[in-house]
C-alpha cells in the first residue's frame, strides 16, 4: 500500500470520528445539547485529534526508523571481499539500495515476476543489462552478494511495509474508539481538544528550538575536531590564509573575516542611504498610486537570483570599475573587487532596507504628523525630527537584518570579489569573505578529516556567533528606544 | 464682575481676524460642511459647539489648511486671515501653520523629551537666539499650560510617559511656544480633571490678551464660562453664531434652543 493511501485511510478515520464524535454526543444529550459541558463540535474534534494524532506520529517515526533498521539486517550479508579497492562499505550499500530500486521498476513493468525473481541468480544472470532495460544504471558488475543484499533488502522493506500499514491504522483506529467511547454529557471535550492543542503548539515550537540547538551541536562538534587538529591560537590569531593541499597550511581567520566586514560594510553603506531614503519618499512623498507601482517595482529587486547578481557584477559592474574608477586612480587592474561586491550587494539589500522601513514609517500614527504640521513644521522637518526618530526602532532592525543578509552572502562575493584571502585596504582589490571560503573547503578534494577541510565548521561557527552578536545588539538598541518612546 | 463688562464692551471694538465665507467641504462624496460665514474677531475666544459628527473638528482644520493632508478632503469657499486669502495659491501653508496655531483632540505628544515637545516650534521656527533663551521660552509655556510644577524636575524623560491629560496640556504648552496669532483648540479639556481645566480655561483667557482662541467643546458650562462668541454647528450648518451671552439665554434657532438645554446632542 502507498505512502498516499494510508495518509488517505487516516484522514478518513479522522473526519469519520469528527462526524460520528459529533452525533455521539448529540445522541449522549439526549436531544438537549445544552446538558453537554463541551459543545458537539469539540467532542467531534477530540475524537478527530485523537485518531489522527497518534497514528500520524507513529507514521513519521517509522518512515524514519525504517531505512536504519532494514540497513542494518542488510548490511550483515556483505562481505569484506565484495567492497571494491577504495570504495567504502556505504557506497556498496547505495549500491544495494539501487539494484533494489531497480528490481522493483523491472518487476512493476512486468519484465519479471516475483517468482522469477526468487530464482534468479547474480552469477547466471546478466543482472547489470537487465537493469539498464528498464534505464537503471550500475557502475560495476553486481556480485552475487549485492544481489542477494539487494533482495533481502526488497524483501525487508515489503515486510516492514506492510506492518506499518497495519500498525498505524491499528493505532488511528484505536484512538478513535477509546475517545468516542469516552464520550458523555459530563466529559470536558473543550478542555481536552484545547490541551491537545496546545500540547501540539508546544512540540512544534520545540521542533525550531531543537533544530537549532542541532545545527549548532554539530557545528560545535567539528569545529572541536578542527581545533584538535589544528591550534586555536593560530586559526584566531594569524594574519594568512593559504591552505596547502599537503597540509602545513595557515588557516588564519583574519583576512576572511576582513573581507566579510569590508564587502559588508560598503554594501550597507550604499544600500542603507538608498534604501532609506527611497522609503521616505515613498511613504511621505509620493502619491498613493505612484506608490502602489513603485512599491513592488523596488522589491521586485528582492526576487532576483544572487546568482544573476553575480553575473552583473562579473560581466558589467566590475569591468565598469575597473576602467573608469580603478585604473584611472592606479588603484589596481583587477575587475574583482570588494568595490564591484559591495556595490552591487548593496543593490540586492535596498528592498530589504526601503520594504521594511516604508512599512515601518507607515506605522507612525497620522497623529504625530498632524501635530508637527500644525506647528508649522515643512515636510522635511517633520520627517527628520518626528518620523525617523519614531521610526527608529523598527529601522534599526531592517538595517541589522539587511546586514545579516550581507554577511551570509557568497555567490555575489564569489563572483565580484574574487577568492583570493587578502587584508588589504584598498577597495579596488579582488578579496573573498567567510562564506566563500566555507563552500570552496568543503568542496575542496582534500580528505574530509583534514584540518583544510574542517576549518569550514571552525568557520560556520564564528559566522553563527557574529550574527547572533548583531541580533543582540539589534535586540539591546531596539529595546532601549522602545522604552524611551512608549 | 468689573471686568467682565469690560471685555464684553471689547467684542465689538476687535477687528476681525478670520473671515470665511461660503466654505464647503467634502470628503470624497461626503459633504461635510455647508455654506458656512464666519467672522472670528481678534482678541476673542470664540467656541464652536455642536453634536459629535457636525463638522467642528472639520471646520477648525480648514482655518490652519490641516486638510491639506487629507488626500479626499476638499475645501470650497473663501477664507481670510487679515485680509489675505490662506487658500491662495502663494500662501504657503507650513508658515500659515506658523501663525494658527492647534491643539488636536487627542493628546499627541511627539516621541521626544518634554523638554524637547515644547522647544519643537521655536526650533523651528528661529524664535530664540540662545540656549538661556530657549529654556525660559520652554519654561513660560509650561507654566501657562499649567503643567510646570509637575514635570520641572523630568524635563528630560518623554513626552510619551506622561498621563494622558498631562500629554495634553503638553501639547498645548508646544503649541503656546510657538506664539501663534490665532490658537485652535479641539477639546483641549476632553481628558482632564477639573483642577486642569480651570488651569486651562484661566490659560484660554490669558491667551485672550494676545491671540484670537477658537475652542470647540461640548461643555455648554465651558463654552458659557470661557468664549465670548459661540457658534452652534448642526449636521455640518452654522445654525447659529452669536454673543456667548444671547446664544445661551436668548437663542433664535429652535435647535440651538434644544441642543443646549439637551434635547438633541
Ligand atoms: N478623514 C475623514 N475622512 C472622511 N470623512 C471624515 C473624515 N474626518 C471627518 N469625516 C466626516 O466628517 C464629518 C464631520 O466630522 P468632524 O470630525 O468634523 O466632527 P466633529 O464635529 O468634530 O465631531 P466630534 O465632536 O465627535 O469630534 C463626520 O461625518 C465624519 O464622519
Ligand atoms: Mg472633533
Amino acid at each position: 500500500m502507498t505512502f498516499g493511501v494510508l495518509l488517505l485511510i487516516i484522514v478518513a478515520i479522522a473526519a469519520a470520528g469528527y462526524v460520528l464524535g459529533r452525533q455521539r454526543a448529540r445522541n449522549a444529550s439526549g436531544g438537549d445539547t445544552r446538558r453537554l459541558h463541551s459543545l458537539t463540535g469539540y467532542h467531534g474534534q477530540s475524537v478527530m485529534l485523537f485518531s489522527a494524532v497518534p497514528a500520524l506520529l507513529l507514521l513519521g517515526l517509522w518512515l524514519l526508523l525504517q531505512p536504519m533498521l532494514i540497513e542494518n539486517r542488510v548490511a550483515g550479508m556483505i562481505q569484506p571481499g565484495d567492497i571494491p579497492e577504495g570504495g567504502s562499505a556505504e557506497l556498496v550499500m547505495s549500491d544495494v539500495r539501487r539494484v533494489a530500486d531497480g528490481l522493483d521498476l523491472v518487476v512493476a513493468q512486468g519484465a519479471l515476476n516475483e517468482s522469477d525473481l526468487a530464482a534468479m541468480r547474480a552469477d547466471l544472470t546478466n543482472v547489470r543489462s537487465r537493469l539498464a532495460e528498464v534505464g537503471v544504471a550500475v557502475g560495476s558488475e553486481i556480485s552475487p552478494n549485492v544481489f542477494q543484499a539487494a533482495k533481502e533488502y526488497r524483501r525487508l522493506d515489503t515486510r516492514f511495509g506492510t506492518a506499518m500499514t497495519i500498525a498505524v491504522i491499528a493505532v488511528a483506529l484505536a484512538g478513535f474508539a477509546l475517545s468516542l467511547r469516552r464520550i458523555t454529557p459530563e466529559y470536558r471535550a473543550r478542555n481536552v481538544s484545547e490541551g491537545f492543542v496546545l500540547t501540539l503548539f508546544i512540540a512544534s515550537s520545540l521542533v525550531a528550538i531543537l533544530t537549532t540547538f542541532g545545527i549548532v551541536a554539530s557545528l560545535l562538534v567539528e569545529s572541536v575536531h578542527f581545533f584538535q587538529l589544528y591550534p586555536a591560537k593560530d586559526f584566531f590569531l594569524s594574519l594568512t590564509w593559504n591552505p596547502q593541499f599537503r597540509g602545513g597550511s595557515d588557516l588564519g581567520i583574519w583576512p576572511l573575516l576582513w573581507g566579510t566586514l569590508y564587502v559588508s560594510f560598503v554594501a550597507l553603506l550604499f544600500a542603507v542611504p538608498v534604501g532609506l531614503m527611497s522609503a521616505i519618499y515613498l511613504s511621505e512623498y509620493a502619491s498613493k498610486r505612484l506608490r502602489s507601482l513603485a512599491k513592488p517595482a523596488i522589491e521586485i529587486l528582492a526576487g532576483i537570483p544572487t546568482i544573476v547578481y553575480g553575473l552583473f557584477a562579473l560581466v558589467t559592474v566590475g569591468p565598469f570599475l575597473r576602467d573608469y574608477f580603478a585604473q584611472p586612480m592606479g588603484l589596481g587592474s583587477s575587475s574583482s573587487s570588494v568595490m564591484t561586491a559591495g556595490l552591487v550587494m548593496g543593490i540586492m539589500l535596498i528592498p530589504f532596507v526601503s520594504s521594511l522601513s516604508d512599512d515601518i514609517i507607515n506605522a507612525v500614527p497620522q497623529s504625530l504628523r498632524d501635530g508637527s504640521y500644525g506647528l508649522g513644521a515643512t515636510q522635511s522637518e517633520t520627517v527628520r525630527q518626528v518620523i525617523l526618530p519614531a521610526a527608529l526602532p523598527g529601522i534599526v532592525g531592517a538595517i541589522l537584518l539587511a546586514a545579516s543578509r550581507a554577511i551570509g552572502e557568497t555567490m555575489i562575493v564569489v563572483m565580484g570579489a574574487g577568492a583570493a584571502a587578502k587584508l588589504d585596504i584598498n577597495p579596488f582589490e579582488a578579496m573573498t569573505t567567510i562564506t566563500v571560503k566555507i563552500v570552496s573547503q568543503l568542496t575542496g578534494d582534500t580528505e574530509f578529516a583534514s584540518p583544510e577541510t574542517l576549518v569550514a565548521f571552525a568557520l560556520g561557527m564564528c559566522l553563527f556567533v557574529f550574527t547572533l552578536g548583531l541580533n543582540i545588539v539589534a535586540l539591546y538598541v531596539v529595546r532601549k528606544y522602545r522604552e524611551q518612546y512608549e | 464682575m468689573n471686568d467682565m463688562r469690560l471685555t464684553e464692551k471689547s467684542v465689538e471694538a476687535n477687528d476681525t481676524k478670520i473671515s470665511a465665507r461660503g466654505v464647503q467641504v467634502y470628503y470624497g462624496d461626503t459633504h461635510a460642511i455647508k455654506d458656512v460665514d464666519v467672522d472670528i474677531a481678534d482678541q476673542t475666544v470664540t467656541a464652536f459647539i455642536g453634536p459629535s459628527g457636525c463638522g467642528k473638528s472639520t471646520f477648525l482644520r480648514c482655518l490652519n489648511r490641516m486638510n491639506d493632508t487629507i488626500d479626499v478632503c476638499r475645501v470650497e469657499g473663501n477664507i481670510k486671515l487679515d485680509g489675505d486669502d490662506i487658500y491662495d495659491k502663494r500662501v504657503d501653508p507650513v508658515q500659515l501653520r506658523a501663525k494658527v496655531g492647534m491643539v488636536f483632540q487627542k493628546p499627541n505628544p511627539f516621541p521626544k523629551s518634554i523638554y524637547d515637545n515644547v522647544a519643537y516650534g521655536p526650533r523651528i521656527h528661529g524664535l530664540t537666539r540662545s540656549k538661556a533663551e530657549l529654556d525660559e521660552v520652554v519654561e513660560k509655556s509650561l507654566r501657562r499650560a499649567a503643567l510646570w510644577n509637575e514635570v520641572k524636575d523630568r524635563l528630560q524623560a518623554p513626552g510619551t510617559g506622561l498621563s494622558g491629560g498631562q500629554q495634553q496640556r503638553l501639547c498645548i504648552a508646544r503649541a503656546v511656544a510657538t506664539s501663534p496669532e490665532v490658537l485652535l483648540m479641539d477639546e483641549p479639556c476632553s481628558a482632564l480633571d477639573p483642577i486642569a481645566t480651570a488651569q486651562v480655561e484661566e490659560l484660554i483667557d490669558e491667551l485672550r490678551s494676545r491671540f484670537a482662541v477658537i475652542i470647540v467643546t461640548h461643555s455648554m458650562q465651558q463654552a458659557a464660562r470661557v468664549s465670548q462668541r459661540t457658534a452652534f454647528f448642526h449636521l455640518g450648518n452654522l445654525v447659529e453664531f452669536g454673543e456667548t451671552g444671547q446664544i445661551f439665554t436668548n437663542p433664535s434657532d429652535p435647535r440651538t434652543e434644544s441642543y443646549i438645554t439637551g434635547r438633541i446632542g
